[in-house]
Order: C-alpha cells, then sequence, then structure tokens
C-alpha cells in the first residue's frame, strides 16, 4: 500500500474560536474514511509537537461520530487568552487554519 | 401542533443591521434575538456605566430600533424581540426605546427589563465570607485573592426564566444584560410552545440550546467564516442569518429567507455546532445541558435542514445549578505597532529590526511584563505551526508588529514610542506605517461559577405612552 502525506486540509473543514485562554477547534472529515484517517491521525501529541509553545497546556480530543467531526481542545494556547494576549489573532479565529495545516499520512486505499 | 418561527438579529456589537432587518421584513417570524455581547463587553460596559449612569449599554440598540420598530408596526404579526443590549444599563436602555417608540407613535408597546445579573464586588466578598469560593474553570486556581484587589466588574450568565416571564406579562420587547446568547432564543423557544423546566421536556430543552447555538452567530451558520466561501452567493453583499422553525414536539428546520445571500445546508450548521462547544456532551448553558453527540444534520431542500436526533437518547439534561460567573480585573496595558517593510531580503531586515528593539530596550532601561514580535505575511497568525521561510522566499513586502504588555499606560506608551514607532522610521530604506491603535487597559476575566440563588433577578415592564 502506498503510503501518502498530505495536509489535514486536505480532508478535514475547521472552524475554531475561544473561551479564555483555551483554544477551541473543530475538525470536520469530509468523508466517512476521512473520519477514519483523521481519528488515527490527529493525536494530543502531534497537535502539541506542531504547536509547538504556543500551546502550553494539555490538549483533549472529543469525538463527535454524529458529524464525521473531532472537537478539539487546546488548553493555555492563546498567549493568556483574548483579553490578554499579545497576538495578532486575539480570539482563536485562526488557530484552525493552523491546525488544518499540520502532516499526516494515509493509505491510497483509506481515501 | 404549535410551532414558532425564531430569527437571529445580531451576534455581537457590531453585526450586519441589514440581516436582521431582512430576518424581521421576509422572515415570517414569530420572535428574534439579538445579542451583542461578547466575553469582554460587560466590563467595557460596566466600566463606562461607572463613570456616567446614563451609559452602559449597547449604544447601536437604538439605531436598530428605529429601523425595526416601524417595520414591526406593519407587521400583522407583532413579532416580539430579546435583546442582552441593555448590557450594564438594562433601564436607561429600555427607557431610550420607549422614547424612540413614543416618537414613532407606537403608544402601548411594552418593555420587559431584566436587572440583577451585574454582581456589587460587596456581594462577592460577602459570598466569600459564606464560605463561596471562586475557584478559575480555566486555571484551576481556588479563589480570587490573587485578584480581588484588581477587581473591576463581575456578571453572571442568566437564562431565560425571566425572559418568559416578561412574555408572559405582555411583553412586546424584553431588554436585559448578561443574558446569555443562548437564553435568548431559549426564551422564544420556550414561551411559544409552552415548554417548562421538568423532565419531560430536557431532551427538546437540550434540542433548543444546540439550535441557539446554530443561530446566536448569526450569519455564521450561514455561510460567513465558512470553509465554503468561494462558492457561497452574496447577490448584494448581503449575508442571510438564520430562522429556525421550531415545533412543540422538537421537530426542528434551521433556514433563511429566500431575499438574503448565503446558504444554510448541513455543512454550513456543522461548522457552527463545532464551534466553541469543548465537551460535546456536555454543552452547558444556563436553561440545560445539550448532548450534541445526538444531533444529526439533515438537508430536506435549499436553505432547508432538519435538527434532528441520531437516537433514543436524550439530547438534553437538567440545567446546571450554578450560573457561570465572570470577574473583570486589571491587569496592565497593552501598546501595539504595525509597519509594512519593503523587500528585498524582508525576512532579513525584519530579524535585524526585532534585534534593534531587543537591545534598545536593554539600553532604555524599558522592561515590559511581555512583548512579542509578528511577522504578518508569514506566521503571524498561526505561528511555530508554520516554520521559517524557505532561503529562496523572498516576497515584495513583509508586514512586521510589535506589541508590549505594561502595568502602567506610561510605560507602554514609552515602549511603542521608543522601541516601536521611532524604530520603524529607521528600518532599511523604505517602511510603511500606520497610525498606531490607542493604548489599550487589559481587562482579564476570571470565568468562574455562582450558584444560582446568589442572583437575584428582577423583572420590570415598562410601557410607551
Amino acid at each position: 500500500m502506498a503510503k501518502k502525506k498530505m495536509m489535514i486540509r486536505d480532508i478535514a473543514w475547521y472552524r475554531s474560536g475561544d473561551k479564555g485562554d483555551i483554544s477551541n477547534i473543530g475538525l470536520m472529515a469530509k468523508s466517512d474514511k476521512a473520519y477514519k484517517v483523521l481519528q488515527r491521525e490527529v493525536t494530543p501529541e502531534r497537535i502539541k509537537a506542531h504547536f509547538k509553545d504556543w500551546v502550553k497546556g494539555d490538549v483533549i480530543i472529543y469525538p463527535m461520530d454524529n458529524l464525521n467531526s473531532l472537537e478539539i481542545m487546546l488548553y493555555q494556547a492563546l498567549g493568556g487568552g483574548a483579553t490578554k494576549t499579545l497576538r495578532i489573532d486575539q480570539t482563536g479565529k485562526a488557530m484552525g487554519a493552523g491546525l488544518a495545516r499540520m502532516e499526516i499520512e494515509a493509505d491510497e486505499s483509506e481515501l | 401542533m404549535k410551532k414558532v418561527r425564531v430569527g437571529a438579529g445580531s451576534s455581537g456589537w457590531p453585526d450586519f443591521k441589514d440581516g436582521a432587518l431582512d430576518v424581521a421584513e421576509n422572515g415570517d417570524i414569530d420572535y428574534i434575538s439579538f445579542d451583542h455581547l461578547a466575553e469582554l463587553t460587560m466590563a467595557i460596559l460596566q466600566n463606562q456605566y461607572a463613570k456616567d449612569n446614563t451609559r452602559g449599554y449597547i449604544p447601536e440598540v437604538i439605531p436598530l430600533m428605529r429601523s425595526l420598530l416601524p417595520i414591526w408596526k406593519k407587521k400583522d404579526k407583532h413579532f416580539k424581540m430579546c435583546s442582552n443590549g441593555g448590557g450594564a444599563n438594562p433601564p436607561v436602555c429600555a427607557d431610550k426605546v420607549l422614547e424612540l417608540a413614543q416618537e414613532l407613535e407606537l403608544g402601548g408597546i411594552k418593555i420587559g427589563v431584566i436587572t440583577g445579573d451585574t454582581i456589587p464586588l460587596s456581594r462577592v466578598d460577602d459570598l466569600r465570607k459564606e464560605g463561596w469560593k471562586f475557584k478559575n474553570l480555566d486555571t484551576g486556581e481556588e479563589d480570587i485573592d490573587s485578584v480581588r484587589d484588581r477587581l473591576l466588574a463581575a456578571y453572571a450568565y442568566i437564562g431565560a426564566d425571566e425572559i418568559i416571564e416578561a412574555y408572559e406579562q405582555d411583553a412586546d420587547v424584553v431588554i436585559g444584560g448578561r443574558l446569555s446568547d443562548n437564553s435568548l432564543y431559549i426564551g422564544n423557544f420556550m414561551h411559544p410552545l409552552g415548554w417548562k423546566f421538568t423532565d419531560e421536556y430536557w431532551d427538546r430543552i437540550g434540542l433548543g440550546v444546540c439550535v441557539g447555538h446554530l443561530l446566536e452567530c448569526s450569519s455564521w451558520s450561514a455561510g460567513t467564516c465558512s470553509n465554503l466561501w468561494e462558492e457561497i452567493d452574496y447577490p448584494k453583499g448581503n449575508p442571510g442569518f438564520p430562522i429556525a422553525e421550531m415545533y412543540e414536539n422538537g421537530d426542528c428546520i434551521v433556514t433563511k429567507t429566500d431575499t438574503s445571500g448565503g446558504l444554510v445546508k448541513d455543512l454550513t450548521l456543522k461548522e457552527h455546532l463545532v464551534y466553541e462547544v469543548h465537551d460535546p456532551e456536555n454543552y452547558i448553558m444556563p436553561d440545560g445541558i445539550c448532548d450534541l453527540t445526538q444531533i444529526t444534520l439533515e438537508n430536506i431542500g435549499p436553505n432547508q435542514v432538519r435538527i434532528g436526533k441520531v437516537g433514543d437518547k436524550s439530547r438534553g439534561k437538567p440545567r446546571p445549578e450554578n450560573l457561570k460567573f465572570c470577574l473583570a480585573y486589571n491587569d496592565g496595558y497593552i501598546s501595539e505597532e504595525i509597519t509594512i517593510i519593503c523587500g528585498p531580503k524582508v525576512f532579513k531586515q525584519a530579524d535585524k529590526a526585532k534585534e534593534f528593539v531587543r537591545r534598545r530596550l536593554d539600553y532604555l532601561g524599558l522592561k515590559p511584563k511581555e512583548w512579542l514580535w509578528q511577522r504578518i505575511g508569514w506566521d503571524s497568525l498561526t505561528g511555530p505551526t508554520v516554520g521559517e521561510p524557505p532561503a529562496d522566499y523572498d516576497p515584495p513586502e513583509l508586514g512586521i508588529r510589535v506589541a508590549f504588555k505594561c502595568d502602567t499606560k506610561e510605560e507602554a506608551r514609552a515602549c511603542r514610542t521608543e522601541c516601536g514607532h521611532l524604530c520603524w522610521g529607521s528600518l532599511g530604506v523604505g517602511a510603511g506605517f500606520t497610525q498606531p491603535p490607542a493604548i489599550r487597559p487589559v481587562f482579564a476575566l476570571w470565568p468562574t461559577l455562582i450558584p444560582r440563588e446568589a442572583v437575584p433577578l428582577e423583572l420590570e415592564i415598562k410601557e410607551a405612552k
């Protein structure tokens, strides 16, 4: 089986927001198969490594099988939160796009 | 079967006014809800109110009502309106709307005014003496000792009870303060459909919480901020706001008017269902807890999506005993400045400028608590996920932004003037800079909980002469 490298955004849509210093990212798989790939490839460890020092706390992933989606919470991830952060993206609206750039792998047969 | 059509009217401060007017004019609605408050807005409004007791509400409520009330007047079906634009001062906001109603010869229109969500700091102290701890929900810190001296404002996110009561007393318009975004919709579902806060109704209230969430950000469920943005049509540049058609038994369709642009389909709603909900099995709102993993979305026609359920499991759970409570405290000042540097070698120029600023802060003895350097056009939005640019990548221009956080406004200004503004004109041989934004106070938020019974709410009905 040929492994193929891709970005999350090739197989999922995304939207992100905030609550305090928590960044909240929803990933929506573009198909049933893509949802299975997302569930396997998108892990808290990889997300933390991807965001490096921008995400200082835990990462929690909640599956939403009914929507083929993952609900992802990144703690201590917005430089203190909307009202305190020095970042230009105060409310983490672009964090989803940042995650969507993360590289993942899947077999051709999985897509 | 009883049904009600509830439209979204606003999702913040400001929002597209024409979206609300389109819903009122063309949406065949019974109710419309207006959320004007972001997380921080109440702290800003309480600050205004403390300085001047005729301010502290959302000023845009008045021009919005000036446009809406004539539509309300001419419609056979007088839709009811519910707004949290009263902010820190619902009574004065309501008085202004009453004056407007009188000017428009709408005698007899009734406004329900809800107060009590703002909690005096002395009451916060009393509750602590009684043993309540305001544990920080973000950081886990047990109580507010570290910020007590810096507290500016405190407010509870309140539910729909008083909205429903206001309608029971024939209010046409309800104006409150920190009514939760979601409750503005729950009240508009529960009153006409006769739902109660009892076991029989939690599944339906759970659904209502879900649909309230879908509607509360207005056009965001109808194709703005969307992954489909490039393919969605806005013939007149007019976003559509969503409308829920909710049935007594908990059937529900989300739609929009034909006169607006945008799109309502399963994906545009899904985009919002996954937005800012955290644990999807427990999406906690003051009026109920929704299990969003039990929701289905089904396209049933153009711009029509049925909100259904996965199986037999309830979509709702009883409302929580405690209310969300936010304490705002002062956390210094932020200053910032942006410039755009011209190529060639923009990244090298930017690196040199950053080092220049760093050295200058040291040289002048300026010690911001924190400072941040960002490259606009490269990684200012998504930071370390981008990495460093390839050696052969040299765009014609690059924005750079520096931001400083300091304890005092004077320090924040000094950092910006000495290490932002003055430097910009000295970068290489060409840079464009803009007027910097005003130095802003940092109102930090302490998210916590408060017992429901510690927030005594009041409802007053006022009538236009």
